[in-house]
């Protein structure tokens, strides 16, 4: 327990110097935003090795330089279609909550600031299970980028 | 506190918490063995265990716990010097034990940083009662003295001690010392030195004054760094104990003793000149360098008088000094071991020979003198055996009995580390990393159809030297089943106390090894087993004596190693399991999966590690929630373990605990099963085969079954039971691996078979829950990852 208290701390203080810092992703249209404190390492080509009996996001296991790290699969977990993977599919490594975990994405775009006062709260109309994935919603200039909840997203079942 | 802050507490808690625990279990050893009646040196190493365990908390400012050690001390002080008839030996144990228990409890506060704030004075008032009963009753014919006068000659020494009085006048049996100590430059802490310094000579004298008078203070340091420690003891033991003693201590830089107001004894803190011969091995070359090295070295050490032959970086000495030797003279205020030994460093010295000297002028003589020509022939001719150096003592006597002690102590001092579990893991972690590594390389994809003779040759060796660096690596961690065994002891004999039974507890092979991590999962399950075995299995005396058994139950706790796995036995001569019992709770449990005739003894006995199975209908405080098989079976599951009972109705019950050797680095086949490497421990595969189609068939409820040598064997297909996808589905394409999981056998249907390799176990990503039939995963040497497969997961119901 302590462990983990010690890790949110340390956490904190480093989201405070990477605060406003965002990584953006597309899945299909959308663009996604990730705080940039979580992000490790953002990995393209990797091979993955399918794990059995494990939900379907899960695409496997990868082995970033010895480490094992699942791979999720952010379109499997949006139940989006799945798409082949082409040389612009990234896995995007994240670590959680004491959680190391890759996020196979479409495309990785690009880091942006996205300033506390142009994030909005999602509706509040839950119109489908999905949306809950999303914690708030950032404006720049006047495209959209859509806060992704780590927590929801990457520990609930 | 105020002492201690100024350190790193944290590494002294650590060690002193470390030494404590290992005391305990000694002392709880000891006391065990003990309880049918103290030897003398159970003694004494009881009472020296007391003593330091007493001294080091007193040190650590831990009261309580040097209080309580102290009324134990006490007990067996009494018992040492007296050596009373007719104790009760069963409550003297009782006493020291739960003592000990109140120390341990302690410790664990300390350890988990919680203020050690227990209260020791119930148990120091009964052991005081204790002690006053024994010299009240101890009427015994024992020509001592009054009994009440006993303990009393430890007391003046350390009332002496607290209230830092002025020193009694001198016992008239004993020798009254004065001395002074100082400690080493840098050492820190001089004040604690001297503490602990006093206090170790505590039991070998008595009267003890010292200055500065109040050492824990912290002044006291500069006082002691400055001046030394002063000190003066009274004692009965020659001059040549007490300066061993005395030299024992640690960062000692040098020590004066003498008899108070008597003439000087011996005094080292005052340089005297030696004169050391060398010479070097034949055919070591440059002499006349390696002198000079050697006299350059010590340049900052000792100071340096002469040398002879005096230029020696000159060519032409080269043959002087191989032919006889080179000499150098020194003046220091070292001990004559500490220098021998700094002159025994350079490499290819082949001859030392170091003497005390009064004049360094007579020395002078080097050139093809004859005195130094019979020298040299003397020390070439007498058995200067082997290549051992050649030692001549100093004149002066109280020397040589330092040096012999030294070396009677270097073996155990020596030879012993102890290092931090984090280090060897980390290590073991690497040693993973190097064993991918070189599969990384020497399979390494481009090598592919190229002709690398001297390429293959060197990667062999490579790979052998890998294998020997990873035993020694696995070696390091591995450690004997002793302590583990020992511990049972203490409960089979509270158990038999409280039970009113007679258990004789014999240990087997308590000295094979395990490594490290498995054996912290192994202790929980061998103390439910005894304790199951004590409780259920061993019958009260009296039922004994009726079945004609003798009335003293017997558990023999064995331990040994068979190949990969090692084998923990617990036997029993006891009633044995009840079968009936077991069938009918596991009925009305409703555990029952076919007609209760066709349960073989084998499975009858497996009920009983089922969670919340217990056929006592009593709740002891030893057995009776059903918890304890349960926890041994998912305990030894973890380190990939197993457990077998089995059973003769009165005669006794044994458990046989399989356990594999590590845990880390294991020999893998590797196989192939639609796209993905799978990993199999080859301790559990059987053999490998291909099956025909008409060796296979099906039960009426869809079982597959196959022959093999004209045994049946129930085959799983690895895609059907992931749930995944391959090609191969039809039977004569793939193969069937035999498996085996205890004396269960399953045929495993995979793609194809790609080779053997030793593998470096992974856990799986804790983000991935637990899958059946998985156990971990592990890197292949082209970096691919590959499951490894847990046999055991077939075999579940």
């Amino acid at each position: 327990m302590a462990a983990e208290s010690e890790h949110v701390t340390q956490n904190q203080s480093i989201e405070e110097i990477t605060k406003d810092q965002y990584l953006t992703f597309i899945i299909d249209d959308e663009e996604y935003a990730i705080g940039i404190a979580y992000i490790q390492e953002i990995v393209n080509n990797l091979s993955i090795t399918v794990v059995p009996q494990t939900p379907d996001y899960v695409k496997g296991i990868v082995s970033l330089r010895g480490d094992i790290i699942p791979a999720i699969d952010v379109r499997c977990r949006f139940h989006k279609p799945e798409k082949e993977f082409d040389e612009q599919t990234c896995i995007v490594f994240v670590e959680y909550q004491g959680y190391q975990l890759g996020l196979i994405v479409d495309k990785v775009k690009e880091v942006m600031f996205i300033e506390e006062d142009f994030i909005a709260p999602p509706p509040s109309a839950k119109l489908s299970y999905y949306n809950q994935f999303v914690k708030s919603i950032g404006q720049v200039g006047d495209e959209i980028r859509l806060l992704l909840d780590l927590d929801k997203f990457l520990l609930q079942d | 506190m105020i002492l201690l802050a100024d350190f790193d507490r944290e590494s002294m808690l650590d060690m002193f918490i470390y030494e404590m625990s290992q005391l305990l279990e000694q002392l709880e050893q000891n006391v065990i063995q003990g309880e049918s009646g103290f030897s003398m040196e159970a003694i004494n190493e009881i009472f020296r265990i007391m003593h330091t365990i007493k001294g080091s908390a007193a040190m650590m400012m831990f009261t309580n716990i040097s209080t309580v050690s102290h009324s134990m001390e006490d007990l067996f002080y009494y018992l040492r010097e007296q050596n009373p008839t007719g104790v009760d030996y069963g409550r003297l144990t009782d006493f020291v034990l739960e003592g000990m228990d109140f120390v341990k409890v302690e410790l664990g506060k300390i350890e988990s940083g919680v203020p050690a704030d227990g209260d020791g004075t119930e148990i120091i008032n009964t052991m005081k009662g204790f002690l006053a009963e024994l010299k009240g009753g101890g009427k015994a014919p024992a020509p001592a003295p009054a009994p009440a006068a006993a303990p009393a000659p430890a007391k003046p020494a350390k009332a002496a001690k607290k209230k830092q009085a002025p020193p009694p006048p001198p016992a008239d049996n004993g020798v009254r010392y004065e001395g002074k100590i100082w400690f080493s430059e840098g050492c820190e802490m001089e004040n604690v030195r001297s503490y602990t310094f006093i206090h170790n000579l505590e039991d070998k004298v008595t009267d003890i004054w010292h200055d500065p008078e109040n050492v824990i203070d912290e002044t006291a340091s500069e006082v002691i760094k400055k001046n030394g420690f002063k000190f003066k003891f009274t004692s009965k033991l020659p001059y040549e104990d007490l300066c061993k003693a005395i030299t024992s201590t640690i960062y000692l830089k040098s020590m004066e003793l003498k008899i108070e107001g008597g003439a000087e004894v011996q005094e080292d803190g005052v340089k005297k000149t030696y004169k050391a011969h060398v010479t070097f091995e034949e055919g070591s070359e440059m002499e006349n360098v390696r002198a000079y090295n050697m006299i350059h070295s010590l340049e900052n050490k000792v100071e340096i008088i002469k040398y002879i032959p005096e230029d020696v970086l000159d060519e032409e000495y080269v043959e002087v000094i191989r032919k006889s030797g080179f000499i150098l003279v020194v003046a220091t205020d070292m001990k004559y071991e500490s220098l021998y030994n700094l002159l025994q460093e350079p490499v290819y010295l082949k001859t030392l020979k170091l003497e005390e000297i009064t004049d360094p002028d007579e020395v002078t003589l080097p050139k093809e003198d004859d005195s130094m020509v019979q020298e040299e022939e003397k020390l070439e001719v007498p058995p200067v055996q082997e290549e051992q150096l050649a030692v001549i003592a100093p004149v002066k006597a109280p020397a040589p009995a330092v040096p012999e002690a030294d070396a009677a102590k270097k073996p155990a001092t020596q030879h012993m580390i102890s290092v931090n579990v984090s280090k060897l893991d980390l290590l073991l972690n690497l040693m993973g990393e190097l064993v991918i590594a070189e599969a990384m390389v020497t399979q390494n994809p481009e090598l592919d159809g190229l002709e690398l003779e001297s390429f293959v040759k060197e990667a062999r060796q490579l790979h052998k030297i890998i294998n020997d660096i990873q035993d020694t690596v696995m070696s390091m961690r591995m450690v004997p089943l002793q302590s583990t065994f020992i511990k049972m002891h203490r409960i089979v004999r509270d158990m038999c106390r409280q039970l009113n039974k007679e258990v004789d507890l014999i240990l087997i092979g308590e000295d094979t090894e395990v490594d490290k991590n498995i054996i912290e999962h192994i202790s929980d399950p061998l103390m439910h087993i005894i304790r199951n075995s004590v409780d259920h299995g061993i019958e009260m005396p009296s039922v004994r004596r009726e079945h004609g058994k003798p009335e003293k139950g017997k558990v023999i706790l064995e331990a040994k190693n068979t190949g990969g796995d090692v084998l923990i036995i617990i036997r029993d001569d006891g009633e044995g399991l009840n079968k009936a019992r077991i069938m009918q709770k596991a009925k009305s449990n409703g555990l029952l999966r076919k007609d209760e005739s066709e349960y073989t003894d084998k499975e009858i006995h497996q009920f009983i590690f089922l969670p919340g199975f217990s056929t006592n209908d009593k709740v002891t405080s030893f057995s009776g929630r059903g918890v304890g098989m349960d926890v041994v079976s998912t305990n030894l599951e973890i380190v990939g373990g197993s457990v077998l009972v089995d059973s003769t109705p009165g005669e006794g019950s044994v458990f046989t605990m399989k356990i594999p050797l590590t845990l880390a680095i294991i020999e893998g086949m590797t196989i192939k099963m639609g796209g993905a490497k799978y990993t199999i421990p080859i301790i559990s595969m059987v053999k490998s085969f291909k099956a025909t189609k008409s060796e296979l068939f099906h039960d009426p409820s869809g079982n597959e079954m196959v022959t093999e040598r004209g045994e049946v064997y129930n085959v799983v297909r690895l895609y059907e039971f992931f749930g995944c996808q391959s090609e191969i589905t039809n039977i004569e394409d793939g193969i069937m691996i035999m498996l085996e999981n205890g004396d269960q056998k399953v045929c495993l249907f995979v793609d194809e078979l790609i080779g053997e390799q030793q593998v470096v176990v992974k856990s799986m990503p804790k983000y991935i829950k637990k899958i059946r039939g998985i156990s971990g995963c592990t890197l292949l040497g082209n970096g691919d990852i590959s499951l490894i497969i847990d046999v055991g997961g077939f075999f579940d119901k």
